[in-house]
């Protein structure tokens, strides 16, 4: 009896964890102490560096770069892009969510599209959502609250895109269903014990690391492992904290986004305060043009491309062709634009400065100042959820 | 039971990731008529959350959805 009690506990316990949804709050949480604990053991958390490394990768491959770029298997940047696509899919595997998806032609091309004006915004921005807007702001820069402007505004116009499209372009879906996966019942049954293996695996890779003496890097691919997985459970997608005011007014996420930057925003200072980690980490040289422009072009990509930085990758990794495709023009964009922007001192300066915040009104008051404006996004956010204030109609 | 439901129309958006599953059903159940059911096939997982939450923000009665082979169908009765 006693046996079978437990027996009924695991399989509760799994569920709970692989075939429920975890709560966005609780998503946003684990993210703000996931990035606190990335920072402090080496850097802070990004996506758009890793992309970057691949799309310099894939030039060198065809002869177009002369120069060899970081290794793949120890950049930092790369260990961390992979590990999240490494954790979404093996979490989408131990949640019977994984499947090869083709979308119709049309998607496909928005993908493309999307991809690769997300590229280029974040090459001005100096990151994604997460490297531009969400650990920017942790790190205290005054570009990360400017870009997330720009990522509200190019999300709106990329809103009003969407509901041109839907009246003017007859695009229909009916691409037939999943082709793996989800398509044979059979496979189903077997995806947790895959999803399983993929995930010991990264541990096993991170052992394997230590044992070359990079301890450093292997634990960074299990950050990005662990993002990987928290975000597919929860299906936390930086869009929506943008999209979602204009188009359903939902504010999970916006209260998600603001938990999770409470804690981060708290832990940098701690890092950087104290003298721990260095003032400039993560302070993109973009105040103003860079992180607004760079945002708004970001913003409409992620809305055509239906995911954001992050959220390309961890959708690529539960097998949606359409993000695979944006995550490989987002490659294809971002490193040549990154390259052209740092090779002339006139662009980099036009982008714009690096402004940390502590500089100006000290750590006490940005803290302070940080803080009340992500209460703020929130309040206004949940306020809009019952007004339906910011709803923009077809 | 779902099983008995007779949609009186039917939404493909398979293949289609958010948003775009709720955009088109939002727009599909424009042009219905008070009580009739729509039946969307869905490929997006996330689409299991979003469904039920623009039903209830929307005011439509969310019926339930009901997996199939490789795909999801979900319905709705417009209010």
């Amino acid at each position: 009896m006693a046996e079978s009690e437990l027996k009924a506990l695991l399989r509760e316990g799994y569920s709970k964890l692989f075939y429920q949804n975890w709560p966005v709050w609780l998503a946003g949480v684990i993210l703000g102490i996931l990035s606190v604990l990335c920072f402090a053991w080496a850097r802070p958390w990004g996506v758009a560096g890793g992309l970057k490394n691949w799309g310099d990768w894939i030039y060198y491959a065809i002869g177009i770069y002369k120069s060899r770029p970081e290794p793949l298997f120890t950049s930092t940047n790369s260990l961390l892009t992979l590990g999240l696509l490494w954790g979404a899919f093996g979490s989408s595997l131990m949640s019977k969510e994984f499947g090869i998806r083709v979308a119709p032609a049309w998607e496909l091309l928005k993908g493309i599209v999307g991809g690769s004006l997300m590229g280029i915004g974040s090459a001005m921005a100096g990151g994604c959502n997460v490297g531009g807007f969400f650990s920017a702001t942790s790190a205290l820069s005054l570009s990360g609250p400017l870009m997330m402007a720009g990522l509200l505004i190019g999300a709106l116009l990329g809103l009003k895109y969407l509901y041109w499209e839907l009246e003017h372009i007859p695009t229909g879906g009916g691409s037939g269903p999943v082709v793996s996966g989800d398509a044979r019942p059979n496979s189903k049954a077997v995806q947790p014990y895959l999803g399983a293996l993929v995930l010991l695996a990264s541990i096993l890779v991170a052992y394997f690391y230590a044992q070359e003496a990079l301890t450093r890097e292997g634990v960074l691919l299990l950050f990005g492992v662990a993002f990987g997985v928290t975000i597919q459970r929860a299906r936390f997608c930086f869009v929506r904290g943008f999209r979602d005011p204009f188009m359903t007014t939902e504010a999970e996420i916006p209260k998600g986004i603001t938990f999770g930057l409470i804690i981060s925003i708290l832990g940098f200072a701690a890092l950087k305060w104290t003298g721990l980690r260095g003032e400039a980490v993560y302070v993109p040289q973009a105040f103003w043009f860079g992180a607004l422009v760079g945002g708004i072009i970001f913003g409409f990509g992620m809305l055509i491309a239906g995911g954001c930085g992050s959220g390309s990758v961890w959708r690529a990794g539960e097998g949606q062709v359409k993000l695979m495709l944006a995550v490989l023009c987002f490659c294809l964009t971002t490193s040549p634009f990154e390259n052209w922007i740092n090779s002339s001192e006139g662009v980099t300066k036009f982008m714009g400065a690096s402004v940390f915040l502590p500089s100006y009104i000290g750590y006490f008051w940005s803290v302070v100042l940080l803080l009340l404006f992500f209460l703020l996004y929130m309040v206004v956010a949940m306020w809009n959820e019952r007004t339906e204030r910011f709803l923009v109609e077809p | 039971m779902l099983e008995d439901i007779k949609p009186d129309q039917t939404l493909d958006a398979r293949g289609l990731s958010c948003p775009m599953p709720i955009l088109k059903t939002k727009k599909a159940i424009e042009k219905m008529k008070s009580g009739e059911v729509l039946e969307v096939l869905g490929t997006d997982p996330g689409t299991k959350n979003d469904m039920p939450s623009f039903a209830k923000r929307a005011g439509h009665e969310y019926l339930g959805h009901k997996d199939d082979q490789g795909f999801t169908r979900f319905y709705i009765r417009v209010k």
